[in-house]
């Protein structure tokens, strides 16, 4: 019995040679680094290194066809704040970015609030909801350049076989300013939307269920439930999901360049597209540096700010 | 090996000493092989609107010359909305192709660009003097340098619907800008077809409105570089435009991009138009109906002169850092000396701007069996006479390039046109643009 409980023992195994790499593997806090540091690479090579070298572009005189630069201070940007078209485009941004953002802030909590509920095709509308997000946007853009086109327009053609409108009055959505700014804000919500959502979406569901049931226990109407207790607590998520959209709407060049370039007549020009049409297309690259950074200081205040307000909101 | 696991460091081991054998192995084992040191040239330029261009270009030229002088070509073709990007790339990196193909004077990137003189010189010896529309575009009288070599550019006819003018008894078309305004508003009130001339930031538009400035006698700047925005003659042009777009046309004209025009046209919305004769060509091609209305007329008069500007011009850039200068170089000069494959291949997309390189060119014009009529594409014999240069009658310098490409006049049309603003005040804010624009480039010796 013995032997063969011996040979049915598995051979005892030598202990293991400790391996050259064992003693950065087992170091605390080394795995988590490490597996960051591809991600923090990443983020100082494609968006940190540009950005360094925009601020020090829009401190010099550089051209896009010159090597050599000398540094002019805030020349660059005094130039800039003499420049009719410039105030215009700051203007625009502005407009651009906030308008955009108070449209997506609305829907994303509407369709956030639905998609907490269940019913038939869900998954349908969470799919058809997130299809503007994995599109990439320049295809986008161009699929909305023909949807409001002035010739091609599907809108119309539709309106118009409905009997709304004459062939002779089509709403020209890239011609007319107030249009111009309303479709490129129009398509931008359209692109954000679902990011928003997502986000609202997940600080909804991690409301705990006792707080509802309490609320209707106590006998609260749906839109006391809703002012006074959902979004409260998903404040700090909305407040982030705010300012991600506010970065990506004052940054933003595609919407803008593919569909109007600007126009009509410079109203919806907007900070980025003013920067690459003065930098690139016009050789200026100092300028155009500094046109594209002017907002960095409010950016980096505007995100603190909405940090903090969110981390002082968070419920524990 | 039965039952004997491989651990992790034991694969990367064998896999990683697989790789390095294979990499060694194939010079061990086939040490005679010697990697032939054939010449490259890199060529980077845009998708022809013509598809049979780059065929010939890329497959036929390329292949032939390379072969001929032991080279490998290269050529890549980007679109048009890349080209300034990737040559501001390539001059950060310092790195790039050889020969660059730029469809505007590209006077900004002056300093990293090699002198095109000698290029000229040897092609004046055999094929006498390019015209002048060449020279505008791709030399700086302040520097004294060729800083780029044009062989041939686009001309910019006017289009229009013939069958549209002929009920208003103009068969071959309006002769000046005038008739443009009246007879284009009397065919848009009685069968609902407008004119089209773009009032967006974009390049027709840009093309388009020069054209009118200048047959009005109103420029951006003098022969000598100087600023001459702010004149009666420009004031009379934006009162024009606006009784132009009052009158004759519709709010669409503000929506456009670059082929909005030729869309427009195709579609048998405008009943004129200025743009290449891509609009015809498309035409051909697509609907053989409006083909056969659309016809094309000379650049029209306006009070001072009739002119027309052009609507691509090729400007090819050999950059310093480029690794066969010489080889870009005789690339060149082969082939304008035999433009006439290049001018065929296009379908005339492209006209000579050595007219000796195309002798023949106004018998191909007359008789184009694609036409609708064959002879449609007469009207451009004399096109090298009556086509002129961005920044006329100055050179294409970097403050006119950079008005052009900041939609600084296109603005000031728009605004006008539109009521944003009175002709005046437009006027006084694209002057103020330009006169900082000047003064910056100024200060920058470029102008």
């Amino acid at each position: 019995m013995s032997d063969l409980t011996e040979a049915a023992r598995p051979a005892a195994r030598a202990p293991a040679r400790p391996g050259r790499l064992d003693f950065l593997v087992n170091r605390r806090g080394w795995l988590g680094s490490m597996m960051i540091a591809p991600a923090v690479l990443y983020i100082l090579l494609v968006v940190g290194v540009p950005f360094f070298l925009a601020l020090y572009y829009s401190l010099t005189d550089i051209t896009a066809g010159s090597r050599t630069l000398h540094f002019v201070g805030l020349r660059n940007f005094s130039a800039i704040l003499d420049s009719p078209k410039f105030l215009t485009a700051l203007r625009n941004t502005f407009v651009f970015a906030i308008g955009s953002q108070v449209l997506v802030l609305v829907l994303a909590t509407v369709l956030a609030l639905a998609l907490t509920k269940d019913f038939r095709g869900k998954w349908l509308v969470r799919l058809l909801i997130l299809l503007p997000w994995v599109a990439p946007m320049s295809l986008g853009s161009i699929g909305w350049l023909w949807i409001l086109d002035s010739i091609y327009s599907v809108i119309n053609w539709t309106l118009e076989a409905v009997g709304l409108i004459r062939p002779d009055n089509w709403p020209m959505y890239l011609g007319k300013p107030y249009l111009a700014m309303m479709s490129v804000i129009g398509v931008h919500v359209w692109r954000l939307l679902p990011l928003a959502t997502v986000i609202l979406l997940a600080g909804l569901t991690s409301i705990p269920q006792e707080i509802h049931d309490a609320a209707q226990v106590d006998g609260a109407s749906p839109w006391h439930h809703l002012v006074q207790i959902t979004l409260p607590l998903v404040r700090p998520i909305m407040l982030v999901a705010t300012l991600f959209g506010l970065v990506f709407a004052f940054t933003d060049m595609i919407v803008i360049f593919v569909l109007t370039r600007g126009g009509p007549y410079d109203t919806t020009q907007v900070l980025s597209t003013l920067a690459f049409f003065t930098g690139i297309q016009g050789g200026d690259l100092a300028e155009g540096a500094a046109i594209a950074v002017f907002l960095f200081p409010l950016l980096v205040v505007v995100a603190i700010l909405f940090l903090r307000i969110a981390r002082r909101t968070e419920v524990v | 090996m039965d039952g004997q696991r491989v651990n992790r460091r034991q694969f990367i081991k064998a896999t990683g000493a697989g790789t390095l054998a294979t990499g060694i192995g194939a010079n061990i084992i086939v040490p005679g092989r010697a990697r032939a040191a054939k010449k490259t040239l890199k060529i980077l330029q845009w998708v022809h609107f013509v598809p049979a261009y780059d065929e010939w270009f890329n497959k036929k030229l390329a292949k032939e010359w390379g072969e001929k002088n032991d080279t490998e070509v290269i050529v890549d073709n980007i679109g048009i909305a890349g080209i300034n990007p990737r040559a501001t790339a390539e001059v950060s990196a310092q790195k790039g192709h050889d020969l660059f193909l730029f469809n505007w004077p590209p006077p900004t990137f002056e300093e990293q660009t090699v002198d095109m003189k000698d290029v000229y010189q040897e092609l004046e010896k055999k094929l006498g003097k390019p015209i002048d529309l060449c020279v505008k575009s791709t030399y700086n009288p302040k520097t004294k340098k060729y800083f780029a070599f044009s062989p041939s550019f686009t001309p910019d006819p006017v289009n229009y619907r013939q069958d549209l003018f002929s009920q208003v008894g103009m068969p071959n078309g309006p002769k000046t800008w005038d008739e443009v305004r009246t007879v284009g508003a009397k065919i848009k009130k009685d069968t609902g077809h407008p004119v089209g001339v773009g009032l967006a930031n974009e390049i027709d538009t840009a093309m388009a409105l020069r054209t009118i400035m200048y047959a009005h006698g109103a420029h951006e700047q003098d022969a000598n570089g100087n600023l001459t925005l702010n004149s009666k003659q420009t004031l009379e042009t934006i009162k024009f435009v606006t009784a132009l777009f009052k009158e004759a046309m519709t709010d669409e004209v503000f929506t456009w991009d670059a082929s909005s025009n030729n869309r427009a046209m195709i579609a048998g919305k405008l009943s004129l138009a200025l743009n290449a004769i891509s609009i015809t060509r498309t035409a051909e091609k697509q609907d053989p109906a409006i083909s056969a209305k659309i016809q094309l007329t000379k650049a029209l008069k306006g009070p001072v002169r009739a002119i027309g500007l052009e609507h691509v011009m090729d400007c090819y850039v050999v950059w310093k850092f480029a690794e066969n200068i010489e080889g870009a170089k005789k690339f060149l000069v082969d082939y304008t000396t035999n433009f006439h494959d290049a001018f065929v291949a296009g379908e005339f997309y492209d006209f000579p701007c050595w007219p000796k390189t195309v002798p023949d060119i106004t018998k191909l014009i007359s008789n184009d069996p694609k036409a609708h009529p064959p002879d449609k594409y007469k009207v451009l014999d004399d096109v090298l006479n009556w086509a002129t240069n961005v920044g006329y009658p100055g050179y294409a310098n970097a403050a006119i390039d950079e008005i052009y490409s900041t939609w600084v006049l296109n603005v000031m049309f728009a605004k006008a046109a539109s009521g944003a603003a009175s002709p005046e005040d437009a006027l006084k804010e694209a002057d103020s643009q330009c006169r900082r624009i000047f003064a910056k480039w100024k200060e920058k010796k470029m102008v």
